[in-house]
């Protein structure tokens, strides 16, 4: 692979150097991407605002004045309700219980195929690999039928076990190939100094090996989470009574028998939910950060 | 070496759990559903054999038609904004932020992080028609243009949809792509700018090619995804007006649960299968080709 | 309240034990659809009052889940033979019609026979339920609602309008509402179904009480003009623009806050719109809404005094958990459900003998579910659960134009006819 450098004359390089340290140019060369990186920020941080308005709102003053008004009256009580027809003690505790499990399972069994997969050397490696994508292409609603008739034979209902599993499985194929792509990048001699240390595969799998794709691991761990946080039919259908179920399908209790929504309550109840998730995330986000900085200076 | 790497016993241990799982809990579920093509009925009253029927059916069924089209024409269409954005997101933070981009990574990804119920019911406001108009039309009316009923209309509603989906998810490809660029050592990149590389030569010849890997893995990835919508699209519009903007996802979904018969169902299942194969088999073809994966 | 908001893991396990057969229920298990937030309120009341002692024996466990998922997840629970005592099933009546067939359902004729309380409930109750589910009186009626059109007197007065009797009436009002400046109906085309109610309501006045089991039973098609004619009247309702602007994209909440604001004039509903009605949310106020039949058409076959009615999505018991002590239970919830409802301002299938204080609107209705002998379903009462779907995705472009008539009822029988 190479690089392509533009032959430079040395005049040329004496002007280049002059123009990108006069300041003016400099601020108006950012200008730009001031703007992008405002409109970005209003683009998405807008719907926070939106929804957080929107739960402070009645009814009435919902379907009647346009959604980016604030609310005529400020309806506290949203929030309670939310509390309790969401039962959000409920279903965010089932959340967690659900995802941290996992994730874990998701994310040492993951990266250690990928790396068998990538860095081990044996027969119908390429086979496995191309089965194991085969995974990612599965529609979801074509394993429920099947699953649930096993799961409900071998008794296996009513707790939150079967999703578990199912989101373990699910998010396997992806992690897998996703952790191949990254170990690719390493180069073999890495592994290959620390057996000739005498450690194992196994241990130089561990120390060596795992540390080096810390950042990967952060990144598809993040994935992974969403993925199995927002999921609503699995959920939904192996978790269906009230004691099981994930915010996702909690959420729907604010429908109506006939199509009726109770639209207050449902903002802030996703306003609680996410909240929680956004404060989580923006407080891991510094420490996943340094990892990533760390871990992006390669010898 | 290679003995060491060769290790059987270490292959087993590494790659079996997750093998195990996977093969048990996805592959087996999905030949049972493979049989169940041949078959016609649901739980409740039983399977009866069925032969070729669905397959039969699949080609002359105008819903499939319908359905078959709108997810192709979905997939590529939202794919290529969810990764052409996500990657100049990528090269912005890169770039242009640098590492104290974090606030706004964060706030850029803030949409991932919503419940889907939470966005359809955003986007159903914002392109509301009746009994007010939400902001989109207001801007509309506002510029001199007529309101327009977005979601009256399949072809309307597709673009709700799509303008949904990649909002939604850019931020998510552009913390992705980003760890990929991460992994671009930073000398090489020093190196061709003090040789006096201008930023799209730099992006051309070095940045790109490096990245391909995780491009292509997230190419992947995507795709699968965006054939495969469901949240979204039965959030937003429940696949109306009439079955205008019905993936085929939801026809299967409805078919299967809501029409009982899990037979036919399955066979749709089986199509988007064989969709996602042959566009991920295309696009491995390519990049082993290249040589970049 | 009495604290019963448990879930049946335990009974659901029990249930399922190696896939065998159901052993006895250690608790009232009832599985209903999470929207439904009127039925539990009475069940936990009558658990702490006139059902103590069943109470004591089977304690009530509510369980629930999103409506749309309900038929699919009774089915497979049905198959696995885990079905809880109580459940909620039937949204779409072909499904529940299936379990009926499949006997996982009680004779509820019979049982409730043998329990001496078959008196309780009202037969037109129990006409609309055999009606809808093959012939069987299989489905409790938690709910009972009957349909026609609400509509707002202030205005009515103030414009010198009368109730129109004919179809020709209720199109010149509408024009005149109209050219007043308000929205003649209310309709929600995202939910599809208020549209296809007018359908079925001119059905069943022009060709008669019969005309769509008729359709059901194969022995006419909807494509035939004399149905698609009732299409074309409804789609020449949407032409004229009776319907406000963008009636696809409006959705329930909004359709019924059109009315009871106040900028429509009329909105074709049923009897559970009343919760509305006398709440807060009403800014025209309980006493300016009145109620009407489903006009007549002229020369048709059908009759005004015959209102379509439907139980919601019912309840009901499963067979093979039906033990003693269930029937306990049974039979204090026939006797003493009516009264628990009334008291909480509901109107259901069974009879209630308390006198309480009612506004005129919902007199009215009481008084027309009481003596009313006979009913009518709705458009897609009879239909397998996919011409149902196709009916009510579709039922917005009928009206705005988008399809014709004949199309629309093309799609539906074609979906009628291979389901």
């Amino acid at each position: 692979m190479t690089t392509a450098t533009t032959p430079v004359t040395p005049d040329y390089r004496r002007t280049m150097r002059r123009a990108s340290t006069n300041p003016v140019i400099k601020l108006l060369k950012r200008i730009p991407a001031f703007i992008t990186i405002i409109v970005l920020v209003l683009l998405t941080a807008y719907p926070l605002f939106w929804m957080v308005i929107n739960s402070l709102k009645g009814k009435a003053d919902f379907l009647d004045n346009p959604s980016y008004a604030l609310p005529e009256t400020w309806v506290w009580e949203n929030y309670a309700r939310a509390w309790e027809v969401g039962n959000l003690a409920t279903t965010i505790t089932n959340s967690i219980i659900v995802t941290i499990p996992s994730l874990i399972l998701i994310v040492i069994l993951g990266t250690a195929a990928g790396f068998a997969l990538e860095v081990m050397v044996f027969k119908g490696k390429n086979a496995i690999l191309l089965f194991v994508l085969a995974g990612i292409m599965i529609p979801g609603q074509m394993i429920i039928l099947p699953l649930f008739t096993t799961f409900f034979s071998i008794g296996l209902v009513g707790s939150l076990t079967p999703l578990i599993i199912i989101y373990t499985a699910g998010g396997l194929p992806l992690t897998t190939f996703m952790m191949a792509t990254y170990f690719r990048a390493i180069p073999r001699e890495v592994f290959e100094a620390s057996t000739l240390d005498g450690a194992s595969i196994l241990r130089s799998f561990f120390s060596v090996g795992f540390p080096m794709v810390r950042n990967a691991v952060f990144t598809v761990a993040i994935v992974q989470f969403f993925l199995i946080w927002n999921d609503l039919l699995i959920a939904l259908i192996f978790a269906g009574q009230r004691k099981l179920n994930t915010i996702q399908v909690g959420l729907l209790n604010f429908s109506g028998e006939y199509g009726a929504i109770d639209y207050g309550p449902l903002f802030a109840a996703i306003v609680i939910t996410v909240g929680g998730i956004l404060v989580l995330y923006l407080f891991l986000n510094q420490r996943i950060m340094k990892g990533l900085a760390a871990g992006a200076v390669k010898g | 070496m290679n003995s060491v790497l060769g290790d059987k016993k270490a292959i087993a241990i590494l790659l079996g759990p997750a093998l195990l799982v996977y093969t048990l809990i996805t592959m087996v579920p999905v030949l049972w559903s493979f049989g169940l093509t041949f078959f016609k009925g649901n739980p409740l009253q039983g399977f009866e054999f069925n032969g070729i029927v669905n397959y039969q059916r699949i080609f002359t069924d105008s819903y499939v038609h319908d359905a078959f089209w709108f997810t192709i024409k979905y997939a590529i269409i939202t794919s290529i904004g969810q990764i052409i954005l996500g990657y100049g997101l990528a090269l912005l933070y890169m770039f242009v932020l640098k590492k104290s981009s974090t606030l706004v990574r964060t706030l850029v990804f803030f949409p991932v992080v919503l419940p889907t119920v939470a966005i359809s019911l955003l986007y159903q406001k914002l392109f509301q028609s009746a009994p007010n108009d939400g902001l989109i039309n207001e801007l509309l009316v506002n510029v001199g243009l007529g309101s327009v009923d977005w979601l009256g209309a399949g072809d309307t509603a597709f673009i709700v949809i799509v303008i949904m989906d990649i909002w939604r998810s850019m931020g998510f490809y552009g913390v992705l792509l980003f760890s990929g660029l991460l992994d671009i050592p930073e000398d090489i990149i020093e190196s061709a700018r003090i040789d006096g590389a201008r930023f799209w030569s730099l992006l051309r010849h070095i940045i790109l090619p490096m990245s391909l890997p995780i491009l292509f893995a997230s190419i992947i990835f995507s795709l699968n995804g965006t054939v495969k919508v469901f949240d979204s699209v039965f959030a937003l519009t429940a696949g109306g007006p009439g079955n205008q903007t019905t993936p085929l996802t939801l026809y299967m979904y409805r078919t299967a649960f809501q029409f009982s018969d899990y037979g036919y169902g399955s066979t749709i299942a089986l199509l988007l299968t064989i969709i996602c194969l042959v566009i991920t088999l295309m696009l491995f073809r390519s990049s082993r080709r290249d040589n970049t994966l | 309240m009495a604290g019963v908001i448990g879930v049946s893991a335990l009974a659901l396990a029990g249930c399922a034990g190696g896939g065998g057969g159901a052993s006895a229920p250690d608790a009232l298990t009832f599985l209903k659809n999470s929207e439904n937030t009127t039925t539990e309120p009475i069940l936990d009341a009558l658990a702490d009052g006139e059902c103590a002692a069943e109470q004591k024996v089977l304690p009530l466990e509510v369980s629930s889940v999103p409506q749309a998922e309900l038929d699919a997840q009774v089915q497979l629970l049905a198959s696995q033979n885990g079905l809880p005592a109580m459940f909620s099933a039937g949204g779409n009546p072909a499904e529940g019609a299936k379990l009926v067939e499949q006997g996982v359902i009680l004779d509820l004729d019979e049982a409730l026979t043998d329990l001496g309380v078959r008196d309780k409930i009202s037969e037109g109750a129990v006409s609309t339920i055999e009606k809808l589910y093959g012939g069987k009186f299989s489905f409790l009626p938690f709910q009972y609602n009957i349909e026609g059109i609400f509509y707002n007197k202030a205005l009515f007065a103030e414009n010198g309008w009368e109730e129109p009797q004919t179809w020709t009436e209720l199109t010149d009002l509408a024009a005149e509402v109209k050219a007043a400046g308000y929205t003649p109906f209310a309709a929600s085309g995202e939910q599809g179904w208020p549209l296809t109610r007018l359908v079925s309501g001119y059905t069943f006045r022009s060709l008669g009480a019969d005309a769509l089991q008729k359709v059901a039973d194969g022995d006419a098609k909807l494509t035939d003009p004399e149905y698609v004619e009732a299409a074309q009247a409804i789609a020449d309702l949407g032409a004229e623009g009776y319907f406000g602007e963008n009636v696809t994209s409006l959705d329930y909440d909004a359709a019924t806050n059109e009315f009871l604001t106040g900028n429509a004039a009329m909105i074709y509903m049923g009897s559970w719109l009343l919760g509305n009605i006398n709440s807060d949310a009403n800014a025209i106020g309980a006493e300016n809404v009145g109620f009407m039949p489903f006009p007549a058409v002229e020369g048709g076959a059908g009759d005004i005094g015959e209102y379509p009615a439907n139980v919601g999505l019912p309840a009901t018991f499963g067979s093979k958990t039906y033990t003693p002590e269930v029937a306990d239970w049974l039979g204090c919830i026939a006797e003493n459900y009516g009264n628990a409802a009334a008291e909480q301002g509901q109107i259901t299938g069974f009879i209630s003998d308390v006198e309480v204080e009612q506004n005129e609107v919902t007199a009215t209705i009481s008084d027309t579910i009481a003596t009313s002998t006979d009913s009518v379903l709705w458009f897609e009462a009879l239909f397998p659960a996919k011409a149902s779907s196709v009916s009510s995705t579709n039922a917005a472009l009928l009206v705005t134009g988008q399809l014709s008539a004949e199309d629309f009822m093309a799609l539906v029988q074609d979906a009628i006819d291979n389901p």
